[in-house]
């Protein structure tokens, strides 16, 4: 069991250890010039730099504290909004068109405005990734309570459930695995959204990171971005949003789509 | 009062049931409504947020002075032309992925990591390569739409029956017909559910290329409005955005995947 875990995990890092050899020798010996693409050594310098000076940390720490304050207020108002609307198969009909639009519209499209609202900085991003979340999640958990099949609520209701009982362990169970596909694509939107707004509309985070260093040339500081940027949504998916849909969607059985 | 709601939402039952497409009109009535009436009493400033009316003026100014159609051709062009590279050449690379184990080990983890960068955070890099320009704004858009279709085109081909496989060899399939009538079948409803996700980034992806690159496009209209302060211009491209991914995503995407789904009866995820 063991010696399988080590050879899968061998076997996923294989891959990336000859793309870093690759490139560790390709780079020096065509002599490709480091303002297009930068060494290896060059970026492993630049992260080192990064830590101890403490920048990379900031930037690192400023992205992921404005991505964790944006989802979760959209979280906290958009599951009970999409529940209260979803219950009556009348309200959640009516307004499934108008949430569907401002999904669709979620995330990038609204910096310009965010940024003439808020002004350049802490909450025009904030913002951004609010929206982003916030209709995704509230289209999805409308989704999520109507398609609970009327009869599951009208058994529950004559077996006597009251309206906490009915919200606890009906409403919410049904809607949990739309819910988590919701806040799975809201956060994915939020993130580009998050760095596409950073290089627009700040001074400090990981999209800014990357744009300054663009001013000068510093593909070394580029690259070592784009690494960041790669594991930590890696490590937020995997360490995340993996087991809560595990918990949610494998315990309640409900993969299939309607 | 509560005579006259019951009446209107009568008629609006009634005119829904008749037309089903305009049921997904009437709930913008009482938004734009709202959204009059807010204006209307000065609640916020005007150059915060303008008035349906004035959006409209724009509107027919913009298309008058022909921006607003060449921009929107611009950027339409650049998606299709994105997502037709990113389609040509993720089905195969998914067949390849889906198909070969040896392929599997070796492009897996490289494609779960590539896809996790994102389109944006290439931008900067690109644009040292390529300049300000086309090119680099179809190379994000092709990155974007590539990942989520060739990761469904692997679902897809790993999620079709062995007994299919064994079924078409053993009444004598070559292996192009394989390819041609049990493979790529098979995996066709994810391929499109692949393809509506691609979109559905590649969009979002293209306005941001569009405001941080541009040079013209919905995207730039927006940020070059936003410069000089025009949220008019703003809101209206917005709005463009909005009805046009609707109209994309609702009436061409959707039906597709449903047409996929349904014919060959696989929506299992």
């Amino acid at each position: 069991m063991m010696l399988r875990r080590l050879s899968s995990a061998f076997w996923f890092g294989a891959p990336f250890m000859v793309l870093l050899i690759l490139w560790a020798v390709f780079i020096p010996y065509f002599e490709v010039n480091p303002r297009l693409f930068p060494h290896l050594s060059s970026v492993i310098q630049a992260g080192i730099e990064g830590i101890q000076d403490g920048t990379l940390i900031q930037h690192i720490g400023a992205s992921l504290l404005r991505v964790a304050v944006g989802t979760v207020l959209a979280l906290l108002i958009a599951i009970p909004l999409g529940i209260a609307m979803g219950v009556s198969p009348m309200i959640s009909s009516f307004l499934t068109p108008l949430f569907r639009f401002f999904s669709v519209l979620a995330g990038i499209a609204w910096i310009p405005i965010a940024t003439l609202w808020f002004g350049y900085g802490f909450g025009a991003i904030t913002f951004v990734i609010f929206n982003a979340v916030f209709f995704i999640v509230t289209y999805n958990t409308l989704l999520g309570v109507s398609t609970i099949p009327l009869q599951v609520r009208n058994a529950a209701a004559s077996l006597g459930a009251g309206r906490w009982a009915m919200l606890t362990e009906v409403l919410l169970p049904g809607a949990l695995p739309n819910i988590v596909t919701g806040i799975r694509t809201g956060l994915g939107f939020a993130w580009r959204g998050l760095i596409a707004a950073e290089m627009i509309a700040t001074n400090v985070g990981l999209g800014y990171m990357l744009f300054v260093a663009r001013d000068f040339y510093r593909t070394e500081v580029i690259v070592l971005g784009m690494i960041v940027i790669g594991v930590l949504w890696l490590l937020l998916d995997r360490l995340v949003l993996a087991p809560i849909e595990r918990a949610t969607i494998e315990r309640w059985g409900m993969v299939q789509r309607a | 009062m509560k005579q006259f709601l019951l009446k209107m939402w009568s008629h609006c039952v009634r005119l829904t049931t008749r037309w089903p497409s305009i049921a997904s009109i009437v709930p913008f009535i009482p938004v734009v409504a709202a959204w009059w009436i807010v204006t209307e009493l000065q609640i916020f400033p005007r150059a915060f947020l303008p008035g349906p009316a004035e959006v409209v003026r724009s509107f027919g100014a913009l298309v008058y002075m022909g921006i607003l159609p060449a921009y929107l051709q611009d950027s339409i062009v650049r998606l299709a032309v994105g997502a037709f590279w990113g389609v040509a050449l993720g089905i195969p690379l998914g067949i390849l992925v889906g198909l070969n184990q040896r392929a599997r080990t070796a492009l897996w983890p490289l494609l779960l990591f590539f896809q996790a960068i994102g389109d944006i955070a290439w931008l900067p890099i690109l644009v040292i390569w390529f300049g300000y320009g086309l090119t680099t704004i179809t190379v994000v858009i092709v990155y974007t739409v590539i990942f989520p279709v060739v990761l469904n085109t692997v679902l897809g081909v790993r999620s079709i029956p062995i007994t299919l496989h064994r079924a078409a060899q053993s009444l004598g399939a070559s292996r192009i017909r394989m390819l041609w009538e049990v493979v790529l079948p098979g995996a066709l409803p994810n391929i499109v559910t692949g393809l509506r996700n691609g979109l559905g980034y590649g969009w979002r992806a293209l306005i941001a290329t569009e405001i941080i690159v541009g040079t013209s496009g919905i995207g730039f209209l927006m940020f070059d409005a936003r410069r000089s302060g025009s949220v008019v211009e703003i809101l209206l491209g917005m709005i463009i955005l909005g009805i046009l991914w609707y109209i994309v995503d609702s009436w061409i995407l959707a039906p597709i995947e449903r047409a996929t789904g349904q014919r060959w009866g696989l929506v299992t995820r």
